[in-house]
């Protein structure tokens, strides 16, 4: 049994989680167990999908060749792994999707996306897997920027990002693109090449109240377009960046989750920035987003 | 070929090599299904998802697949498909590349549950290997070097993510084979010359097959709306969102027969060395191995 803390919470894992920081807290949040799971799925789904089954409080979920998971009640995620699967693979998803569940359940706003800090608060990278979210958070680290959140930005009910888990996963053409060397990195799945990048330095272990969220997009054309999202119309790309949105309605959250969504479109300032799809200088959009800080006034 | 009747069976592929008119038969269909009196705009060409989009069949599964490798992904693609497929309430037309192949478990990639029909759309390789440069950005001796590659693919990098999966093209032939051959699948296959030689016929069957309006009125509208030259035009005027970032235009020619003022003789050569029988079989080479001057296919033979 080891205990670990991230997004606020103290969590005791029947797993070694090297990702996670370790910690002394004799209280426990969240418990992630090695036991049975039920392979027929819950008693009593209010929906029922491909690989997995929703219902008030629950999460049933096969990842074929790798685990069968159930996460409850915002406090428990039990993990009955699939013969010949290995910890690595399985922890992946306890740290991604499982975890995505427990702070819905707990009723946390979940972004996918990153989070940096930026002055007295923080800015949140946003976007569809691929569009570089992982790689602009590495960049502004690299830039002296603190780390909060790698993939899932967990928003409290304070409005405030928790800090996750200080790490950054880098595929290998991001690695070198920004001239991390890989030989020291370790792969997070053999299976893959697909780095952990720790964040020793700079890895911020307070919460901050974010400040604005930047959707990421890509198009087959040279230019950056940065187009600010006022009013009403914030709402949807927050509801669409949503961490696993098709959970929602079957944990009984859709209502919880749209008031959340309306409440921080109130508190941030919203941009979508489109960048070029082909070969582009990371370090120009890197620099295009720091004059767009600037202008919304956060570096203070 | 046997008529498949799982009644879950919703999707229906539009299956090619690239480059061989499969944008034309999606323009085509969407302008068929629109009402308005105007072309469908080239960027909103909404007939279906392609097959190998990572946010398409990751919308059908539970979990992020974004780091699964390409060949565990692919294990997951049939039962994605399936659930695909049993949520459609109309029969959707989804774009396909990746030729017709079976998984490590021997599973075909592609579900005959899932499938009410595949359309085959093939053109001369000789046209192709001009296209598929230009597509590619690349010179025409590698362009038919990639036909040639018994294991072509598509977004095969595993250094990075990239928003479409790994896509086996296999080499021009093999694709048309796997398709052509492929067990189980009710299948219609048209040829890219007849589309352009006969286009009223040809889209009147493309259109029946599909179960898509038919008559001569609808076909010929939509035929209009979607002629290269107004395609071309549409270009000229916005970006094509599909056009691969260096390409300098995706509706180029769309010529039969450009090849006879592009291709060198050891091109052809080359090509017609690598792919005579399945050349043969789709009338692109007579019985003598020459090169068809009115080439005719009749896929029942």
């Amino acid at each position: 049994m080891s205990t670990y803390t991230a997004f606020g919470l103290s969590i005791h894992s029947d797993m070694q989680l090297p990702a996670l920081l370790r910690s002394n807290n004799k209280k426990i949040d969240i418990q992630i167990i090695r036991g049975k799971v039920n392979k027929k799925g819950l008693d009593a789904p209010e929906q029922t999908r491909l690989f997995s089954q929703l219902a008030v409080n629950e999460l049933w979920l096969h990842v074929p060749n790798i685990a069968w998971f159930y996460v409850s009640n915002g406090n428990k995620i039990i993990v009955e792994a699939e013969n010949g699967s290995d910890e690595q693979s399985i922890i992946l998803y306890i740290l991604g999707t499982c975890m995505g569940a427990i702070m819905h359940q707990r009723n946390r706003l979940v972004i996918h996306g990153n989070a940096i800090r930026v002055g007295e608060g923080c800015v949140v990278f946003a976007g569809q897997s691929g569009n570089g979210k992982s790689t602009l958070a590495a960049a502004f680290h690299q830039r002296g920027y603190s780390i909060l959140a790698d993939d899932l930005a967990v928003i409290d009910e304070q409005g405030k990002v928790q800090p996750s888990y200080p790490q950054i996963k880098l595929w290998h053409d991001t690695a070198k693109k920004l001239e991390i060397e890989i030989s020291r990195l370790k792969r997070i799945r053999l299976q893959i090449d697909k780095y952990a990048y720790p964040i020793k330095d700079g890895f911020c272990t307070i919460p901050l109240p974010i400040k604005a969220i930047y959707i990421l997009n890509n198009h087959n054309q040279d230019e950056f377009l940065f187009e600010p999202i006022k009013g009403i119309a914030k709402f949807n790309p927050l509801k669409n960046n949503t961490y696993r949105i098709n959970h929602l309605d079957g944990l009984g959250l859709k209502k919880q989750h749209f008031k959340r969504c309306s409440q921080l479109a109130n508190q941030i300032q919203l941009t979508r920035i489109t960048r070029p799809n082909d070969s582009f200088e990371l370090n120009t959009l890197v620099e295009l987003i720091e004059a767009d800080l600037t202008k919304k006034e956060l570096y203070v | 070929m046997n008529q498949n009747t799982h009644s879950q069976a919703n999707i229906y592929w539009l299956a090619s090599y690239p480059k061989s008119g499969n944008t034309w038969v999606r323009a085509f269909i969407a302008n068929l299904l629109h009402e308005e009196p105007e072309p469908v705009d080239i960027n909103k060409l909404h007939t279906g998802a392609i097959a190998s989009s990572r946010a398409w069949v990751e919308s059908a599964l539970d979990f992020d697949i974004n780091e699964l490798s390409h060949d565990e992904i692919d294990l997951l693609r049939p039962a994605a498909y399936c659930r695909l497929s049993q949520q459609m309430e109309t029969p959707g037309y989804h774009k396909i590349h990746d030729a017709y192949t079976y998984l490590t478990n021997s599973e075909p990639l592609i579900p005959a549950q899932a499938t009410k029909g595949a359309l085959y759309i093939v053109r001369n390789p000789l046209d192709v290997a001009v296209s598929f440069a230009n597509h590619n950005h690349c010179s025409i001796d590698k362009s038919i070097n990639k036909m040639g590659l018994q294991k072509y693919s598509f977004s095969s990098s595993t250094k990075g993510l990239h928003n479409q999966l790994r896509q086996w093209l296999l080499s021009w032939s093999k694709h048309v084979v796997s398709w052509l051959d492929a067990p189980d699948l009710n299948t219609l296959v048209v040829r890219y010359e007849d589309m352009k030689q006969t286009p009223l016929t040809t889209f009147t069957q493309i259109a029946t097959f599909l179960e898509l309006p038919n008559n001569k009125n609808q076909v010929t509208e939509a035929l209009e709306y979607c002629e290269i030259e107004k395609l071309q035009m549409q270009e000229a005027q916005k970006t094509f969102n599909e056009k691969p970032a260096k390409t300098e235009v995706f509706f180029r020619k769309g010529q039969v027969g450009d090849w006879q003022n592009i291709l060198s003789d050891s091109q052809i050569t080359t090509l017609i060395d690598d792919h005579r029988e399945v050349m043969q079989r789709l009338g692109y080479l007579n019985v003598h191995g020459e090169l068809s001057t009115t080439p005719s296919y009749n896929q029942e033979t």
